[in-house]
């Protein structure tokens, strides 16, 4: 975002809604998500107001840390962001303490919860509490059980528990978690968060279909011939190599954040919107999602893997060299596949769903190309009219383009194509909040719309079981290619467009 | 929304039993239902207008408290019939008054309390103590009282808790000397929000024993003389208490619409160079106009040099005033009631807003905000063929004061929106002595 001035006349006139009187538990305090996005969401709802004074975070984890030194920690991971706030950050950092809870062993989850009332007395929060699942996927179930052995789950109204992602590795075993954690609480206790769906932009999706006319007598198959959705990265697996290496592009992007994105993008418009419809209307199109060929996957599905690129001054190391990486590893940095959706709107409308590592932009966006115009009557530019299209920018750059044909200027009668732009920067001028800071206020506040629930999320995962038994059963069929570093991935991807006699979008 | 019906008819009970019978009831009675733990909501509901319409035979009963469309229709045919200014808002406090130099004596049943605005219940008020001002000042106090419980909304998430009903009615008189009952019927642990739905010009010492500190309190400053109102705001705001003005609710749409004209980065060099700035509304009560003006200089930085009167346009006197920008250069102001045909409900609506910004070696940018409800040609008028003009019309929100209310709840701030903090007390030095 350029520096822009602030509109004066916009400071404070959102009024959202103030989180009720409670305390946020985060397990995994410790860790790298607490420092980088939870806290900093929690100081920017406490600078926005929506944070009542009965509140409280409880940092858990192995480590003896104190109350103090918890805020320490915080406090100087934040040092960019306090310094300007600082006299905010003071009352802030008043409401975080710490406890070191194992929740493997039980007499710390009991002493969690005689701390718990100490807050509730000391801060007036009501037994209300969200805990908050930040530790490795691999203790959602035993976490949630202690918590509930403890009968820190036991009141509905009043504790609800987030769980981050991958919920699952794959369709059996999201199963199986969905089990334990539903024998720990109700479902409208638990929020399965994809912080893809806090973005503006994402949500956007929803207003820009369900708001305008314009848009939904389209949306559909007469007049769409195929969206693709894509996600790039121009870095590399990071410091992120352990987890990466057992989960790959299409556990760690497609399966949640990118078919959320199919589900906004395909879904039907709601009947209203409360967190029921919405999710109803996104886990029917789910369901009704299918792998162009989900008996030949290795046919619409590509695998890739990023190997050396860059330059001789500035080399990029492959996926293979980075630190803690397998130097054999078949892990896929990226994934391209085509899907149909098997429901009157998308029958027979292809969605081409591609993410990868080390690609030459960052961007991640939704590009619906429409059908082309039944007769040319002009002469193109490009030699054929260039199909209409709509572009989702989520990020960055956020917006929205419309491509569309206009008459090139001078005599005859030559058409080409043009973009209407809108841009979040040029209209608002305003950084929106992390993704962060929407979905945990709504978690306290116990709305779970941008919640992913249980079919949703086992729909989700059956929709790629086809390619996983094969990646985990046959893998030599669906290979992985490798492909240079910075460069849009493997061949093979472009030739699962080029079957179809289309090509992916060069943003 | 339709307002619900409480499911049974509340038990009329002699009003010193009221909190013995609620601990009954909960304790025993209702043993193992689930009492909301949300909120008191107490509401002193007058409903003057209706109550006058109904005695006098303009509108069938029963009182009900709510402001529906026939309610509104019959006062605007009162306003001619009472032979006030055309521009007079059926919630104006003259109408009422004036309906009661008419005769009548229609009786109705009497339901204040027991109306329940859907927008109201989705949020589970713990308890709703409503306090009934009759119009016969001689009446006893009676109360009534009622378990209440949502309807149950399907594909509603949420568990649905129930509450109880309180009604309280009576002369002002036996109201006043009701009040110790009031007190121990608000949880002490729990949000209590104090809704004055009336003229804040009445019962000044009612209106501050309900409204203690500590306890949320819910004004419309378009009901009562301007001063009274703003004088009001201030010293509660400036006491510490949490205050909610349904007026400057009402604002919203303006605030909105005009942020969202510089929200484009290239036009917010402009608000550096306001030159003028005027403000129609509708008939005689500036403070909405006033409250939209002093929110403008509040956030733009501008200093109030002087305000005086003005003469209308046949409607009431408007104000004048000069601010001082952060530059030093001076912002002239002008807010000019303008009689309307057909008024908005409230008095002071918005009629319209004209900003005129002269950014040096740039073409001037003039603002114009128009009501949708209404033209305003006066602001369109004359000497902007040279300026780049920018032009919207404002949408007006056809929301109830209930569903304004249930806003508030919903939101949950237990302080003063800092806008309307700030605000106030410009709007205060503002409007002219």
């Amino acid at each position: 975002m350029s520096e822009v001035l602030t509109n004066p006349l916009r400071v404070g006139l959102r009024q959202e809604r103030v989180v009720s009187p409670q305390c946020l538990v985060i397990f995994g305090a410790s860790g790298d998500l607490t420092h980088r996005k939870l806290i900093p969401a929690l100081f920017e709802l406490f600078r926005q107001r929506r944070l009542p004074s009965e509140f409280a975070v409880l940092g858990c984890a192995r480590r003896p840390w104190s109350d103090e030194e918890f805020r320490q920690r915080m406090a100087e991971a934040m040092a960019d962001d306090i310094a300007q706030h600082s006299s905010a950050w003071e009352q802030f950092s008043a409401c975080l303490h710490y406890e070191p809870v194992d929740l493997q062993d039980p007499p710390t989850v009991v002493r969690l919860g005689e701390r718990l009332d100490l807050i509730d007395r000391q801060r007036a929060t009501r037994g209300n509490r969200t805990f908050y699942l930040s530790v490795s996927p691999a203790f959602y179930g035993s976490g949630c059980r202690a918590l509930a052995a403890a009968g820190l789950l036991s009141d509905p109204a009043r504790s609800r528990v987030v769980i981050e992602k991958p919920f699952g590795t794959d369709y059996a075993s999201a199963q199986a978690l969905n089990k334990v954690v539903q024998a720990c609480a109700q479902e409208n206790q638990i929020f399965r968060i994809d912080h893809y769906l806090g973005k503006e932009t994402v949500q956007n999706i929803l207003v820009l279909r369900f708001a305008n006319t314009i848009f939904e007598p389209i949306w559909n198959r007469n007049y769409i011939a195929n969206v693709q959705i894509t996600a790039a990265e121009t870095v590399g697996v990071e410091e992120r190599a352990g987890y990466y290496e057992t989960s790959g592009a299409l556990r760690d992007m497609v399966q949640n954040h990118l078919t959320q994105i199919l589900a906004l993008t395909a879904m039907e418009p709601p009947g209203r919107f409360d967190p029921e419809s919405m999710r109803n209307e996104k886990a029917k199109v789910l369901q009704a999602a299918r792998l162009a060929t989900p008996e030949e996957p290795w046919k619409c599905c590509v695998r890739g893997q990023y190997g050396p690129g860059g330059s001789a001054e500035r080399p990029i190391a492959g996926y293979r060299q980075e630190p803690g990486v397998n130097p054999q590893s078949t892990t896929e940095t990226y994934v391209a596949t085509k899907l149909f959706i098997n429901n009157w709107r998308w029958q027979g409308v292809p969605f081409y769903i591609r993410t990868g590592k080390r690609l030459p932009k960052r961007l991640s966006e939704v590009v619906l190309t429409f059908r082309e115009a039944p007769v040319h009557l002009f002469d193109a530019a490009g030699g054929a009219p260039t199909p209409n299209q709509l572009i989702l920018r989520i990020q960055p750059d956020e917006g929205a383009d419309i491509r569309f044909e206009v008459k090139a200027p001078g005599s005859g009668m030559r058409s080409r194509p043009v973009d209407m732009a809108f841009s979040y920067d040029e209209s608002f001028g305003e950084p929106s909040d992390e993704g962060y800071v929407r979905l945990l206020a709504d978690a306290m506040l116990g709305d779970p719309t941008l919640y992913t629930r249980s079919d949703e999320v086992e729909a989700a995962w059956r929709l790629y079981t086809p390619l996983i038994e094969l990646m985990e059963e046959s893998p030599e069929q669906v290979p992985v290619h490798p492909y240079e570093a910075r460069t849009w991935g493997p061949a093979a991807a472009d030739n699962l467009l080029a079957e179809d006699g289309l090509a992916w979008r060069r943003p | 929304m339709a307002a619900q019906l409480t499911l049974q008819a509340p038990l009329a009970l002699p009003p010193a039993e009221v909190q013995p019978y609620l601990q009954r009831l909960w304790s025993t009675d209702l043993q193992g239902a689930a009492g909301a733990s949300t909120f008191t909501l107490v509401i002193y509901e007058a409903s003057w207008l209706q109550q006058q319409l109904i005695r006098t035979g303009r509108l069938d009963g029963p009182i009900t408290g709510l402001l529906d469309r026939s309610l509104i229709e019959q006062a605007r045919q009162a306003v001619a019939d009472c032979g006030l200014p055309l521009s007079t808002a059926a919630m104006d406090q003259r109408l009422a008054w004036a309906l009661g130099q008419h005769p009548g004596q229609h009786q109705p049943e009497d339901l204040r309390g027991q109306f329940v605005d859907t927008a109201i219940s989705e949020h589970m008020p713990r308890r709703l103590i409503t306090l009934a001002p009759t119009l016969d000042a001689s009446l006893p106090l009676e109360a009534r009282v009622a378990a209440f419980c949502p309807l149950v909304d399907e594909g509603a998430g949420a568990a649905q808790a129930c509450g109880d009903v309180v009604v309280l009615r009576g002369g002002l008189g036996s109201l006043q000397q009701g009040l110790p009952l009031v007190d121990p019927l608000v949880d002490q642990g729990l949000p209590c929000w104090v809704w004055w739905n009336s003229s804040l010009d009445e019962a000044p010492e009612l209106l501050d024993a309900l409204a203690r500190p500590g306890r949320r309190l819910v004004v419309d400053s378009s009901l009562g003389a301007p001063r009274r109102c703003i004088d009001l705001l201030v010293e509660r705001i400036q006491s510490g208490q949490a205050v909610n003005d349904l007026n400057w609710m009402r604002l919203r749409t303006w605030r909105e619409s005009l942020a969202m004209v510089f929200d484009p980065p290239s036009r917010r060099e402009a608000l550096d160079h306001v030159v003028q700035l005027d403000i129609d509304v509708e008939g005689d009560h500036t403070l909405k106009g006033l409250l939209l003006a002093a929110w403008i200089a509040d956030r733009l930085g501008w200093h109030l040099i002087n305000s005086f009167a003005v003469d209308g346009d046949g409607a009431g006197s408007g104000v004048g005033a000069e601010f001082q920008r952060t530059d030093g250069a001076t912002v002239q102001f002008r807010l000019m009631p303008v009689p309307v045909g057909v008024p908005r409900t409230h008095p002071g609506a918005m009629v319209g807003l004209r900003l005129i910004c002269a950014p040096p070696g740039r073409t001037a940018l003039c603002v114009i905000l128009c009501s949708e409800s209404g033209g305003c040609m006066r602001l369109e008028a004359g000497g902007m063929a040279s300026m780049e003009l920018l032009e919207e019309v404002v949408p007006v929100p056809d929301e109830s004061e209930e569903m304004e209310l249930a806003r508030l709840l919903g939101g949950g701030h237990d302080t003063t929106n800092p806008l309307l903090a700030a605000a106030a007390p410009v709007a205060a030095r503002l409007l002219p002595a």
